[in-house]
């Protein structure tokens, strides 16, 4: 057999594709997954960081409202080490209708969501950060998710059932033997080199994205792309996610992440030829300032660490190109018997949180026609660095008096932590202070998690993503990636790239403490460094 | 509390002034928060190529020898600058030959000196370059604590085992022309460098790490103590908060710690730095200067302020206060009377003072000669 030759090929390295190729991947099936840049770079790390309960939906959106809670259910058990179990609060505030709060608990209760309204007092005593003037509150099974982990603990496990990951790679094209697709053409945007892989099925699983993918196939997925802007705040002033009891809205959800918190969304239809250039606008920082600090009125003087835009794949029902029947619920598309091509497949819409069951959908789709009966089993096989749920345990099992840098590691890597312990201090130096990464985590997601870039880095180890958004960890990261690669030039050109991405986030944003951190920033880089 | 010139900031500037004040016989004070610009230092005044005989004379006397050779630094990343006047410990390449060879030593375990990126760019010109880990039983209380492993607490042990250090570096070298350093040597005692350099067999090369910077540090530590030693008040650890003016004149100001007492002087010099040291603070609408509320240079639309380009000049950078051409600041369009502005206050780059250490140093003697003559007047 060719090495080329592959049982499918997944198209997309965001959480959808790198859950496709897990669960194809734990089927039996030999795969590879084909990313243009890298893991988790569209919708999947461009958005809260939610794990929904469902809540949001209970009342618009009974079926997506069910389908959360129990992802939510199962993620809490799979993939316990990128989850934050904060639970959730949707408050009444003042300006807001309190009659909507017993149509909202009926809502929930029917979707199956434990919704519990509780007294304000009390949730002011839960959330001291909520806005002290509500007047309802229910509290609900929300918590946080890291995407970038998520995406990465799938890739992991894909691998180590054999899959394939080619990142930095582009599809340039599709090989068709007539009306059947039979392989992509390739082209690495790194190297320049052209590869062509063939597979019997390809799995479109690029977001937003996949409508240009299944264009070259020569299909149309009528698609509506709509942007969400978001902040992120330099502190974790809420422990649990807050929300507003009310239609869902712009800039309605705050939630925890790590050491900071997160404010979005707002919604804005935007042209193809956008998606991979969001920028937030001046009235969308307004904006979501201003409802943020309704939730939580400490954010009206947080600073703020960075602005960011994603784009949801949303998926125009019945290809209605006004986009009025938008649907958010999980859309699969056998391109076979929609539109005579054999051989492809397009999982799209749906959400962050549903992304196992979108995968499992997929995979049933890919092994009907291999004409595989195997039963898929991402419900209940936890992820690696899940093993074990809490990473308090999880640090006392690997160390005996973890330090802090070490209990940070197993909270971003569960289980998979015990890799970097080494009984020598070289591992132990810390990279990054703000986020007390060391010298192991980063090593290890050059060595086992594909990085090569020091944005690979962030998205993988949270390197730059503190309050100094990069400051120095940019130049010792950019060292071991030259220890590892032994291309000097390279990683050098890489810092300036990963200034210029951290800069993209903080200019929007650029006053206060943010624009301190980056007049020294700039300065040492230019002045003192020599960049 | 009386003096005759109040300075806000205790950086290059800040010293600078005060220093020629002082030694001009005037009383003075200095404010200082205790951060400045010079804790990342690069060492060089970039805008300089020769030292005006004063300042050479003002840091001679605080025991810093500056210097200057045409030809080229090596910047930490690996890159190449024109040269420019320096401290005596950062060294010139007369420019890097190609044959030569180079020996860069570095610590194990220290990931704040760049020894493959100095060697690419060495290499890019044609000097072979060979790289050293030491592996220092002294550094391992520092390797202990992942974050201790810094530019400063390993001066700290240097200044104590520098001559251990250079006999094992000595045993490094084979046949290299150029041995290449950490600027991890002199924190305390000046001449560590120098002695570093005399004692070992080819060029040494001093090159910067990441910050906080050594010899920067250094100056910082002797242009203080220079200023005590001449008889000036320095009060490390704080701020001014808020300034009495009456008709375009301060009168005195209020600090932090110094509760109901004021500082009272015929002059006023504002030093206090740029956004780093919060000399310029900002918010969603305005850039402001925080004590005065001076007149601060900005486009009125904030998107305007930033170029979205990372490397590229950045506007806000520019951004300072405004002045008339003696330095007095302006508050509402107006020169205030006995309060100057000197240093990156006025904005990273002055056509007249040039950037950085430069024109933190040329901006504070022109506000000396300033306050000088209008005395005399």
């Amino acid at each position: 057999m060719d090495k080329n030759e592959y049982d499918v090929i997944i198209v997309g390295g965001g959480i959808t594709g790198a859950g496709t190729q897990r669960d194809c991947a734990m089927r039996g099936l030999r795969t590879l997954l084909i990313e243009r840049s890298d893991i988790a770079t569209g919708a999947t790390g461009r958005n809260h960081g939610l794990l929904h309960s469902g809540a949001r939906y209970a009342v618009n959106d009974p079926e997506s409202a069910e389908e959360c809670i129990r992802e939510n259910r199962i993620l809490r058990s799979i993939a316990a080490h990128c989850i934050d179990e904060t639970d959730g609060l949707f408050i009444t505030l003042p300006e807001d209708d309190l009659a909507y709060q017993k149509t909202f608990v009926e809502a929930c209760r029917k979707a199956g969501i434990d919704a519990e309204i509780i007294d304000p007092d009390l949730a002011r005593r839960l959330e001291p950060a909520v806005n002290p003037d509500l007047i309802g509150a229910v509290r609900v099974p929300d918590g946080g998710v890291d995407p970038f982990r998520l995406c990465a603990a799938n890739m992991l496990d894909a691998k180590l059932h054999g899959g394939q990951v080619r990142l930095h790679t582009e599809v340039t094209g599709f090989i068709r033997h007539g009306d059947t697709v039979v392989g992509v053409r390739t082209r690495n945007l790194t190297t320049g080199v052209a590869e062509d892989f063939y597979a019997p099925v390809i799995v479109n699983a690029g977001g937003i994205w996949g409508h240009g993918i299944a264009e070259l196939a020569g299909v149309h997925v009528g698609m509506y792309p709509a942007k969400g802007a978001l902040l992120v705040f330099a502190h974790r002033v809420n422990n649990m996610v807050i929300n507003r009891c009310r239609k869902p809205a712009n800039a309605d959800i705050l939630v925890p992440g790590d050491t900071v918190c997160i404010i979005g969304t707002t919604s804005t239809r935007i042209p193809f030829e956008e998606c991979d250039t969001v920028a937030v606008t001046p009235e969308e920082v307004t904006l979501l300032i201003t409802e943020g600090a309704k939730m939580a009125p400490v954010l009206s003087s947080t600073r703020i660490l960075r602005a960011y835009a994603g784009v949801r794949p949303l998926v125009s029902a019945d290809d209605d190109p006004t986009g009025r029947n938008i649907s958010r619920g999980i859309v699969c598309l056998d391109h076979e018997t929609r539109d005579g091509l054999k051989g492809l497949i397009t999982i799209t819409g749906g959400k962050l949180m549903t992304y196992r069951l979108m995968a499992e959908i997929a995979t049933d789709a890919v092994c009907r026609k291999l004409h595989i009966d195997k039963a898929c089993e991402t419900a209940t096989t936890p992820l690696p660095g899940s093993e074990e749920r809490s990473y308090e345990a999880v640090a006392r099992k690997i160390w005996e008096a973890p330090s802090m840098a070490q209990k940070a590691a197993a909270a971003r890597m569960g289980t998979s932590a015990a890799r970097i312990q080494t009984g020598d201090h070289l591992d132990e130096a810390l990279i990054c202070e703000c986020e007390e990464v060391s010298v192991g985590e980063v090593n290890d997601a050059i060595e086992r998690l594909d990085a090569t870039t020091l944005t690979d880095l962030r998205r993988r180890t949270r390197i730059g993503m503190g309050t100094c958004q990069g400051e120095f960890c940019a130049c010792r990261a950019a060292g071991l990636l030259a220890k590892a690669s032994g291309c000097v030039e390279r990683e050098r050109n890489g810092i300036a790239d990963f200034m210029q991405e951290r800069w993209k986030g903080n200019f929007p944003i650029g006053w206060g403490d943010t624009l301190r951190e980056a007049e020294y920033t700039q300065w040492v880089y230019k002045h003192v460094l020599g960049l | 509390m009386k003096f005759n010139t109040v300075i806000i900031g205790g950086g290059l500037c800040g010293l600078t002034c005060g220093i020629a004040l002082q030694k001009a016989g005037r009383s003075t004070a200095i404010i200082s928060t205790g951060q400045n610009a010079l804790h990342f230092f690069s060492g060089s005044f970039e805008s300089l190529t020769e030292a005006p005989a004063r300042m050479a004379d003002l840091f001679g006397e605080a025991g810093i020898r500056l210097h200057y050779r045409e030809g080229v630094r090596l910047m930490p990343l690996g890159t190449f600058r024109p040269a420019a006047l320096s401290l005596e410990d950062i060294s010139f390449f007369p420019k890097p030959k190609i044959g030569e060879k180079a020996l860069i030593v570095s610590f194990k375990r220290y990931h704040d000196f760049f020894a493959a990126f100095l060697a690419d760019g060495l290499e890019k010109q044609g000097v072979a370059c060979r790289i050293e880990w030491l592996d220092l039983p002294e550094l391992e209380q520092l390797e202990k604590s992942p974050s201790e492993m810094r530019s400063v607490q390993i001066a700290r042990t240097m200044d104590r085992i520098w001559e251990k250090v250079v006999g094992e570096i000595r045993a490094l070298v084979q046949d290299e022309d150029i041995i290449i350093l950490p600027q991890v040597f002199g924190l305390k005692d000046t001449s560590v460098p120098i002695r570093i350099r005399e004692s070992l067999p080819a060029q040494v090369v001093f090159v910067g790490t990441l910050p906080p910077s050594v010899p920067g540090i250094r100056t910082q530590m002797l242009l203080k103590r220079r200023y005590e030693l001449l008889g000036g008040t320095y009060l490390t650890g704080d701020e001014a908060t808020d300034a009495h003016v009456h008709e375009g004149r301060v009168h005195s100001i209020v600090t932090k710690n110094l509760d109901n007492h004021f500082l009272e002087a015929d002059n006023f010099v504002l030093a206090s730095g740029g956004f780093f040291s919060k000399g310029l603070k900002s918010n969603p609408f305005h850039i402001f200067e925080p004590v005065f509320g001076l007149d601060v240079e900005q486009a009125e639309n904030r998107s305007d302020w930033y170029h979205p380009q990372f490397m590229h000049d950045q506007p806000y950078m520019a951004y300072g206060v405004k002045t008339d051409a003696a330095l007095h600041a302006l508050r509402e369009g107006a020169p205030m009377q006995n309060l100057y502005a000197a240093g990156s206050v006025l904005g990273a780059t002055r056509p007249e003072f040039g950037s950085g250490a430069g024109l933190a140093v040329r901006s504070a003697l022109a506000v000396v000669d300033q306050i000088l003559k209008t005395e005399a007047e």
